[in-house]
């Protein structure tokens, strides 16, 4: 242990964040970035949502419990907690809703391969099943079936055309960078590639974001 | 169910964001800790500041239990000394945007480390940073959340936010429109320089999560419709570099062959 280690310890912005507080930048984190992202991007894998709902609960449960004590003192604290508890039920709707809007809007394409079918949840993956189910069975029946058969795809990807919409993942999007790093991006006259600095905010292409999102060196904004 | 929102955040999205800044307050009450989903408040007693979540700390400020102590930045001499960098020092760039909270450690000068580099721990950012916005915030920097916070701030805490080197509340406000026209004019003129953009970065260190808000559409929609107008001619030039990539070799190749006929 060396003189670093010693002065960290008593270093009171060096303590580890806490659990909570970690949650809540990831799930504003997740949040953002699924806003402001073109493509629907991976559900969060290590159990932040259960955590986040479970705690969510739990804090609806303590609010039944409070609601029958009248007393003042404990009243101001049960309307702070309640109103806490609509923003983080705000941010964990306008998640799931933003992630709805996508999933709706290029349903086959999400489900057209294993490594896009692993960006969703469980539940996620049975609504966009049954919606592209419930949607081809309403079509066949109500137009498709008098279609020749070889002309009934809803998938078709013959003659290089394909018939799956994608979303364009050559989008602009805002980042702002979390460590040092170099950012490349492709333009149309030049390519560039600059190294960039903490708190940077650039505009570059999402394919070209992507990496570094996905490797935590920078987050969308 | 789903979101009929186009990407990105919008205004009122981004104000809520903000209201998640930690600022600082003096209670007039006590104030027992209370356990909140994002982690549990400080226990408040008469006089004794303490740092709460802007939302939080206004519910406070309205109920007379608190008053909110004003970020440094927030000062008017801060405020014109940014507007003067804004205008005279750096009239094309936004001002920078707060240094990383390590420099701004004044229990160890000279010993900077980053936040975090290597471990794996979460990174924080705005609106999560420990003193982008509280009474422990350096003075001359807009932290990313300046304009929404400065509104809130003065909305509803007007008479705080006064009582701060003897300048009122008008004067401060004042001063905030005059930097919020200086940095939408560069906005404007970094659109200007969009039409010709052809490179693939556009840096804008130090924008505000407001006035991205307020540009993000057409921002987006110009860079987006550039990209699309110069697909062809991008697509040429990739295609004019692979072959210039290839075509060195082949020169090396020549001139080799060229050697060994010469020998």
């Amino acid at each position: 242990m060396d003189i670093d280690d010693i002065l960290q310890e008593v270093d009171p912005s060096f303590h580890t964040i806490p659990q909570e507080k970690r949650d809540l930048q990831e799930l504003t984190r997740a949040w953002v970035a699924e806003r402001s992202a073109p493509e629907l991007l991976p559900w969060p894998a290590d159990g932040l949502f259960e955590r986040i709902n479970g705690s969510i609960k739990r804090q609806i449960e303590k609010v039944e419990e409070m609601t029958g004590d009248m007393d003042p003192k404990t009243n101001f604290a049960l309307i702070v907690i309640q109103t806490e508890l609509e923003r983080f039920k705000y941010l964990v709707r306008s998640y799931l809703r933003a992630r709805i809007a996508k999933i709706d809007k290029h349903t086959l394409h999400y489900l057209s391969t294993d490594e896009l079918r692993g960006r969703l949840s469980d539940m996620e993956l049975a609504y966009a099943t049954r919606h592209q189910a419930l949607l081809h069975n309403h079509y066949l029946s109500s137009f498709l079936a008098s279609f020749p058969p070889a002309l009934q795809n809803l998938n078709d990807t013959a003659g290089g055309i394909s018939m799956i919409e994608t979303p364009d993942l050559e989008s602009a999007v805002f980042i702002r960078l979390l460590k040092n790093a170099l950012v490349e991006g492709r333009g149309v006259d030049t390519d560039d590639a600059t190294n960039m600095q903490v708190n940077d905010i650039v505009i570059l292409r999402w394919s070209d974001a992507k990496p570094l999102v996905e490797a935590g060196s920078a987050e969308l904004i | 169910m789903a979101l009929p929102l186009p990407p990105g955040l919008n205004h009122s999205e981004a104000a809520f964001l903000a209201e998640m800044e930690l600022v600082t307050v003096v209670p007039r009450q006590r104030l027992e800790s209370i356990e909140l989903l994002g982690g549990k408040t400080p226990p408040l007693r008469p006089l004794h500041r303490a740092d709460l979540p802007l939302w939080l700390a206004l519910l406070l400020k309205k109920q007379r239990r608190a008053n909110i102590v004003p970020p440094p930045w927030l000062h008017p001499s801060s405020l014109a000394e940014i507007i003067h960098r804004e205008t005279k020092e750096d009239p094309s760039a936004f001002s920078p945007p707060p240094p990383a909270p390590s420099r701004a450690d004044p229990a160890r000068p000279g010993h900077a480390h980053q936040y975090d580099t290597t471990t794996t721990t979460t990174i924080l950012s705005p609106p999560f940073l420990p003193s982008s916005c509280t009474a422990a915030a350096p003075a001359g920097y807009l932290p990313y959340h300046w304009l929404e916070v400065a509104e809130q701030l003065l909305a509803h805490a007007g008479d705080d936010m006064a009582g701060l080197g003897g300048a009122s509340a008008g004067e401060i406000r004042g001063l905030l429109r005059d930097l919020v026209e200086v940095r939408a004019a560069k906005m404007r003129s970094s659109a200007a320089a969009l039409e010709g953009f052809g490179g693939g970065l556009m840096s804008l260190r130090g924008v505000g999560a407001m006035e991205l808000a307020e540009s993000r559409g057409f921002v987006l929609g110009v860079v987006d419709g550039v990209r699309k107008i110069g697909a062809g001619a991008e697509a040429a030039r990739r295609e004019r570099e692979e072959e210039e990539m290839a075509g060195p070799g082949l020169g090396l190749e020549d001139d080799e062959s060229d050697e060994e006929m010469g020998i």
